[in-house]
């Protein structure tokens, strides 16, 4: 018959204009839809800095010597460290790091100069108030490392001028934990994988709560149909709150935008499809509004944290490094982060680009033969 | 107490409830206006009337949930606010714990309002055992049908023995026979002095009531016994019936529009009614109408002559008070006529089983073209699974299924574009308005945009929304949304048509313009198959099927299953009518004995034999019988002494 498909394209087109039309009047959706990118980047811009910057550094100095000076210059010649009163002892200084007006006390003991010297070592007693245990290995970090380029420089006989160390260091531990660089990219991601599960579940499962569902399954549309008409305003919404983010990255964060757009938006349009299907699979296995809720915790949570979004997966124990080969979100956001910073194409993000095809087209066959199924 | 506590001549009793020129405003809209009623210790009051009526308001402010705008309203002589103790509220939403077992909701009620003991362990007895609840009372709330919850709901109110209860359509969607029960109950528990005030939808329940009043737009359009209500009109209703083998298919529209067109009719015909086998004629002048019927056609008709039913007392009091257009006619395309005797929905032997349960057991039946078939049961008797079964969502595990003449492949795209579906739940979407729900079902059935705007104008002016089609649907009241649903599932004018339960909750007039709607479609030819638990709509099907357990018991026309019924029903007034209730509840068979305003009505197998049996019963307990005389079966009545047999023989084999 050749009016068939044009039948089918303007049924499929009354299910995409009700599906549009419902969207655009829950006002809830669009807030999600626009405000939420808004949120989550200030939250994790702003109030999640990691930068650990002004602590307040004790010293005892029973060396009194060049050496000492020399190395406790080394340690205030920058943003990290600042100098406060230490008391005239040892035990006054572990006194004032217990009761916290102190984050680190450092005792540098009195042979330093002459193990110095005689090309010893030394140990430098160094104390942490471990009641903030990240502020405490972040500080005892920049120690050692300030520690270990002193003594470099030191043994190399180098001429540099100490203050000018201090930065050098700082900069290289820091790697992208000074800005928010690393965030936001990964908030990004964060924001379009919730937006996207929460929506595309709460379009379909909102059928299955109003009794409509079994209403449609009576007219001559298809499944397929129901699917594809639900996918496509929600996939061009979704596109357009990932360009929300975008912008307010660059316009509030000032985060450079060094790649594609095209690229860009491609690689969220594949990612846009992972998330539309695992809400999809979501709605299917649920009776109700509040259950998909519920399974979603199950699901975003580890997605999240497990992608790198929020946290270095370097930082992972190897188990979970391994594991976070199965989030799809892993992938995206490496190369979300690689097009922003790096200015990557798709020649250098292949196999992120690859990995998202794959989880896409899996998921989507999964979650709309589980719905299919459902129907039976 | 020989009297009846509400009779005249005890007027010295302190009513219940005194409301004096009640008002309630909601903003700008009124929705009580001047109220003005008592209700007398021990009475059963109804309130009746259409959606927004204000039935709901006077409610909420009887329960001291809402204030007034002005007026008086005391409770137990006092603000109702200050007796919220001792009055009982039930609505229509389920107000239990689903995840505590029967016993323990009741517990938790009984434990809050510090029932003691052996109080709650006499009353729970009493109680579930009337509701027939006692063998389920492990099983949790959340698991129970719609009926038993209600029944359930019903015994927690009662729990903290309240002196007066108040209902708000408490049986919508729940099936006749637990309706009957929970009515029975309701009597009992007002012949030990409580007092209750309900508001129903359904009148066939209102006919249980002591007194109504027939409110409209917040006032009380008449008040007064049922009796007194019926006669009231000065009408008689005719019966009228075409001795013809196929009187379907139009005959009986084709009739009323006869009468219709007759010059005398205007003033002698004050109403006419189809339904499924005859047409009801409401009349000031019995005799010269039915000469007026008998000249009016040539068709053999034979004509009884019956009391006036609540209903035309609802519709006739407010008609031309509520404005529907039925010039609209529906813009049918004519289409090729199937060939006669063509079946449009048929099983043969259909069963479903699910896992170890066996919901549809061996069912048989056939829709013709033009026939409105209607599928009747309890909660659980396997209804829903069979319309599944038979519009082709489900699959059967054993039988045969014919839908529009085609024996396979029931899920095609073609195949359902000649069916058209109204499931029991309102299926609308909410967030779209009126307009945009209907141009939604035009665009998935492929409507033409000619034929689209005619149908469009047509459920509009049906359903009373002319001017208001871009208002939101979820804002819509019940009977407007179930009429506006019904259209959407017709606008591609479907050759079957299934409803499912598509009158729950409506007001008798809102029905009664559905049924309008739903027999213009028979009657151009498109076969119906409806479900409902209500049955003074039955009378509106051609064609009946019962089911029992999964089974179809009974099958036959409305006139044929009520005619085929053993025994006879009597209408008994006994000189204390409590007693005698529950002295023959005792003696006979619990179902054949229940509570109508001031009579029992009893079903009966042998009237010469029992009927005396019943008087010496009554005698040697003291009870005098003041009148007794023979009733005819009514649907309802059908229904609950079929179901009643069929379960017990079903018990007998399983015994």
């Amino acid at each position: 018959m050749p009016i068939g498909p044009l039948v089918k394209t303007t049924r499929l087109g009354a299910l995409a204009r009700k599906e549009m039309r419902q969207i655009m009047r829950d006002k809830q959706l669009i807030f999600i839809l626009f405000l939420m990118p808004l949120i989550q980047l200030c939250i994790y811009g702003y109030a999640l800095s990691p930068d650990v910057n002004h602590l307040r550094l004790g010293i005892i100095d029973y060396s009194q010597s060049p050496t000492s000076r020399g190395f406790i210059s080394a340690l205030c010649e920058n943003e990290v460290f600042e100098r406060r009163d230490s008391g005239d002892s040892e035990a006054a200084l572990g006194e004032k790091v217990r009761g916290g007006k102190l984050d680190v006390g450092i005792v540098i003991p009195p042979e330093l100069e002459r193990n110095f010297k005689s090309r010893k070592v030394t140990e430098i007693q160094v104390l942490l108030d471990g009641v903030d245990a990240n502020t405490a290995g972040i500080a005892n970090a920049y120690i050692n490392q300030i520690v270990m380029s002193f003594d470099r420089l030191i043994r190399t006989g180098s001429q540099i001028p100490f203050q000018r160390a201090a930065p050098q260091i700082s900069f290289v531990y820091n790697q992208g934990l000074v800005s928010n660089w690393f965030f936001v990219p990964g908030v990004i991601a964060l924001v379009l994988n919730l937006v996207s599960t929460l929506v595309s579940s709460a379009a379909v499962v909102r059928e299955k709560d109003s009794g409509t569902l079994e209403q449609l399954l009576m007219t001559p549309v298809s499944s397929f149909q129901i699917l594809t008409a639900k996918i496509i305003p929600l996939s061009a919404l979704l596109l357009i709150n990932v360009s929300v983010s975008l912008f307010l990255s660059t316009f509030l964060f000032h985060v450079p935008f060094r790649g594609n757009l095209l690229v860009f938006f491609s690689v969220s349009l594949l990612y846009i499809i992972v998330g539309i299907s695992i809400g999809i699979f979501l709605a299917a296995i649920s009776e109700n509004q509040r259950q998909t809720l519920l399974t979603s915790f199950f699901i975003n949570l580890p997605v999240i944290q497990l992608s790198g979004a929020i946290s270095p997966l370097e930082s992972m124990p190897p188990f979970f490094q391994w594991l976070s080969l199965l989030d799809p979100l892993r992938y995206y956001c490496s190369a979300v982060r690689a097009i922003l910073l790096k200015g990557a194409g798709f020649d250098a993000i292949w196999r992120d680009v690859l990995a998202l095809a794959i989880f896409a087209v899996v998921l989507l066959w999964l979650s709309s033969a589980r719905f299919r199924e459902q129907l039976k | 107490m020989q009297k009846l506590p509400w009779c005249s001549d005890t007027m010295s009793v302190e009513p219940v409830v005194t409301v004096k020129n009640l008002v309630k405003n909601y903003g700008q809209t009124q929705a009580v206006k001047n109220l003005n009623f008592a209700i007398n210790p021990g009475e059963l009051f109804g309130l009746i009337g259409p959606d927004g009526a204000g039935k709901t308001t006077t409610f909420h402010i009887l329960g001291g949930i809402m204030d007034a705008t002005a007026g008086e309203v005391l409770a137990l002589g006092i603000k109702p606010r200050d007796v919220r103790l001792q009055i009982g509220y039930l609505t229509q939403q389920f107000s239990l714990y689903t995840d505590l077992s029967i016993e323990e909701n009741l517990k938790y009620v009984a434990g809050i309002r510090e029932v003691p003991a052996d109080e709650f362990e006499e009353r729970k007895y009493k109680y579930l055992r009337a509701m027939d609840l006692l063998r389920f009372k492990e099983r949790l709330a959340g698991k129970l049908s719609g009926g038993m919850k209600q029944k359930l709901a019903l015994c927690c109110a009662l729990m903290a023995s309240p002196k007066l209860l108040l209902l708000d359509e408490p049986t919508t969607g729940v099936d006749p026979v637990s309706r009957r029960e929970f009515w029975d109950l309701l009597a009992t528990v007002t012949g030990d002095g409580v007092t209750v005030a309900v508001a129903t939808p359904y009148l066939d329940e209102a006919e249980r009531c002591s007194r109504l009043i027939l409110m409209h737009e917040g006032e009380i359009q008449e008040m007064g016994s049922v009796a007194e209500l019926k006669s009231g009109l000065k009408m008689k209703r005719l019966e009228v019936r075409v001795n013809q083998p196929d009187a379907s298919g139009g005959t009986l529209e084709k009739l009323e529009e006869k009468l219709w067109a007759m010059p005398q009719s205007k003033e002698k015909i004050k109403d006419i009614q189809a339904f499924g086998d005859r047409l009801d004629v409401l009349t000031a002048q019995p005799q010269e109408t039915e000469g007026l019927i008998q000249t009016a056609t040539d068709l053999p008709v034979s004509i009884e002559v019956q009391d006036p039913t609540l209903e035309n007392v609802f519709v006739n009091r407010l008609k031309g008070k509520v404005h529907v257009d039925h010039e609209t006619r529906y813009p049918f395309v004519e289409k090729a006529p199937q060939p006669a005797g063509a079946e449009a929905i048929a099983a043969r032997s259909i069963s479903k089983v699910f896992g170890a349960f066996k919901a549809v057991n061996d069912v048989s039946l056939s829709v013709q073209y033009g026939e409105i078939y209607g599928l009747l049961g309890a909660n659980g008797a396997g209804k829903t699974t069979t319309i599944k079964m038979l519009c082709g969502l489900l699959q059967p595990t054993k039988g045969e299924m014919i839908l529009c003449g085609a024996k396979s492949n029931l899920r095609s795209a073609a195949l359902r574009q000649r069916l058209g579906y109204m499931s029991q739940k309102f299926t609308l979407y909410d967030d779209l308005t009126i307009l945009e729900n209907l141009e939604f079902y035009c665009g998935v059935y492929q409507v033409q945009d000619r034929l689209k705007n005619e149908r469009i104008d047509w459920v509009l002016a049906n359903s009373g929304l002319q001017g208001q089609e871009n208002m939101l649907t979820g804002r819509l009241p019940g009977g407007w949304k179930q009429r506006l649903s019904f259209g959407a599932a017709v606008m591609h004018q479907p050759e079957v048509l299934f409803l499912d339960e598509p009158t729950s909750g409506v007001d008798p007039l809102a029905r009664r313009e559905m049924w309008r709607m739903i027999r213009e479609f028979a009657a151009d030819g498109t076969a119906v198959l409806v479900t409902t638990h209500f049955l003074e709509e039955a009378e509106h099907c051609s064609q009946l099927g019962f089911m029992v357990a999964g089974e179809l018991v009974a099958e036959g026309s409305p006139s044929g299953i009520k005619e085929s019924q053993p025994g006879q029903l009597l209408e008994i007034r006994f000189s204390n009518q409590q007693a005698a209730y529950e002295l023959l509840r005792e003696n006979l068979d619990a179902w054949r004995v229940s509570v109508f305003a001031d009579s029992l009505h009893i079903v009966v197998d042998d009237p010469d034999k029992e009927l005396p049996r019943i008087v010496d019963l009554a005698k040697g307990a003291g009870i005098d019988v003041i009148e007794a005389r023979p009733l005819p079966f009514s649907l309802e009545d059908s229904f609950i002494s079929i179901v009643k047999r069929a379960s017990v023989k079903a018990d007998d084999k399983a015994a």
